[in-house]
């Protein structure tokens, strides 16, 4: 057994140093990209701005974080992806297999993530969660609305675009992608005005990788159907999603029949969360 | 005699490709009019970044070359433009008889100005880059989503003509902004550089 294991552990070692190498040299890309860039400065500079003006809902302050370092974090993710396809003949031919590449590219999200978190003390800083711009959701469920509508889609946005970039051959996937996602937003939050009491229509808002759970109107403050917690299950479900379809590409042998049955059980696990999504919190829109 | 060999060298799928996306994204403001004034500018953004792709060339390195002038092939190609203005068109016709109620005049202008808009940022980027679509389409969208993304900024500038919207108007916005498209484009294609501080096009 000693000698069977002994010859692996170097080459394990030298696995995780290359990893580690590659995904230092990812992160420090991403990083300098001028869209995270922007991504990062217009957060501070809009929470920053925000403290001087009067918040009534914090739908309208927190989507800013997700749109910024989940939308602009995609496009940035996807550049950075698609930028290694023109030397793959060079780079195709190192030991380092694809999957271990897109692994590495997958851990530049880490940065957008922990902005995220910085970005999500920082409004709990400023909107503390006792307040009634969060509606009625109980403290623990406007933590989780928040991790669900800042951290989170500054996780997945990054994931999604490394997927997007080692599949979609075309150049402007990312922008149009974003686009769409903007529009079906849009479009089932308006649903959701028409119709704030229907289960289906809930089940349509969370079909989404961001969605609102309030509204502000004359009335107060309206908390929409569904369950922060699940959504939250959801959200993360897609990220590894994301992370398993990316890890896919130049797969072989063992390691793709491992991620095609771990993609299986993600886009249950994800089912399951959206329904629960939907279907659990409120059973009504609640305003308060 | 040109025209048709530089024609069918387009960006033909993806102009196709996004102007359909954007079809359908009108459509859905078409079907959902209560929707239509979050919808219709995205459509429109999309529009823009179809006609970003419509200088698209990925034998540059040859056709840069040849005695064609930039001039006449950037006239070539602007036909392509069509695609995406049509498109809107189709999607105002079809919202407009589904009973939606807009200023249709300043909502055209919105259109082409958005359009113009996408072609000016692939001329400039032309001068630098075979390929400028997916560089100048990103550029355009994010500047045209702008207003939507930071609230600071659409107190100042509204990029489409909602009725009830408060705020500046639209028109001023977009007369602005072709009568800048027409300077660039002009320049570009007359072989001017980009600036000096501009060494590449990201």
């Amino acid at each position: 057994m000693t000698t069977t294991l002994a010859p692996a552990r170097p080459e394990a070692a030298a696995a995780r140093a290359t990893f580690a190498a590659l995904a230092a040299r990812e992160m420090r890309r991403f990083v300098l990209n001028p869209l995270f860039l922007a991504a990062a400065g217009l957060t501070a500079y809009l929470l920053w701005s925000g403290q001087r003006s009067t918040v009534t809902e914090i739908d309208s302050v927190d989507a800013i974080a997700a749109t910024l370092f989940g939308g602009l974090g995609m496009m940035a993710a996807f550049w950075l992806t698609r930028s290694m396809r023109a030397s793959e003949p060079v780079v195709g031919v190192t030991p380092t297999t694809l999957p271990a590449r897109t692994a590495a590219l997958c851990a530049v999200a880490i940065v957008p993530f922990g902005c995220g978190c910085l970005a999500l003390l920082w409004f709990v800083h400023l909107y503390p969660v006792s307040e009634p711009v969060y509606g009625a959701f109980s403290p623990p469920a406007r933590i989780a609305v928040l991790v669900g509508q800042i951290v989170v889609p500054a996780l997945g946005g990054p994931l999604l675009g490394v997927a997007l970039g080692r599949w979609v051959r075309f150049p402007g996937a990312a922008l149009v992608l974003f686009l769409l996602l903007s529009g079906w937003i849009n479009l089932v939050t308006w649903l959701t005005l028409v119709h704030p009491d229907s289960a289906p229509v809930a089940v349509l808002r969370l079909f989404a990788p961001f969605a609102l759970f309030t509204l502000h109107s004359d009335a107060g403050v309206t908390a929409w159907r569904g369950s922060p917690w699940f959504f939250l299950g959801w959200q993360l479900a897609l990220c590894a999603i994301a992370v398993l379809v990316a890890l896919l590409r130049g797969a072989e042998g063992r390691t793709r029949s491992r991620i095609i049955r771990a993609l299986g059980i993600a886009l249950a696990a994800a089912a399951i969360m959206l329904v629960l999504a939907g279907t659990g919190g409120f059973t009504h829109a609640v305003t308060t | 005699m040109m025209t048709g060999p530089v024609l069918r060298a387009g960006a033909w799928p993806a102009v196709v490709g996004v102007t359909g996306v954007a079809v359908v994204v009108g459509g859905c403001a078409a079907a959902f009019p209560a929707a239509a004034t979050m919808l219709l500018p995205i459509c429109f953004a999309l529009l823009a970044a179809a006609a970003a792709f419509t200088l698209d060339e990925p034998a540059s390195l040859i056709v840069d070359v040849t005695p064609t002038t930039p001039a006449r092939r950037t006239t070539i190609r602007a036909i392509a433009l069509l695609a995406p203005l049509a498109a809107g068109a189709l999607v105002m016709l079809a919202a407009a008889m589904r009973g939606l109620v807009l200023p249709w005049a300043a909502a055209g202008l919105a259109l082409a100005g958005n359009v113009l808009l996408g072609f000016a940022a692939a001329c400039v980027a032309r001068t630098r880059t075979g390929e400028p679509g997916a560089a100048a389409g990103t550029a355009v969208v994010l500047a045209l989503m702008t207003p939507a993304l930071v609230p600071q900024v659409a107190r100042w500038v509204r990029t489409f003509p909602a009725p009830r919207a408060g705020g500046p108007s639209p028109d001023t916005v977009w007369w602005t902004v072709l009568a800048v498209c027409v300077v660039a484009i002009a320049i570009s294609v007359g072989g001017r550089r980009l600036p000096r501080w501009m060494s590449r096009v990201p």
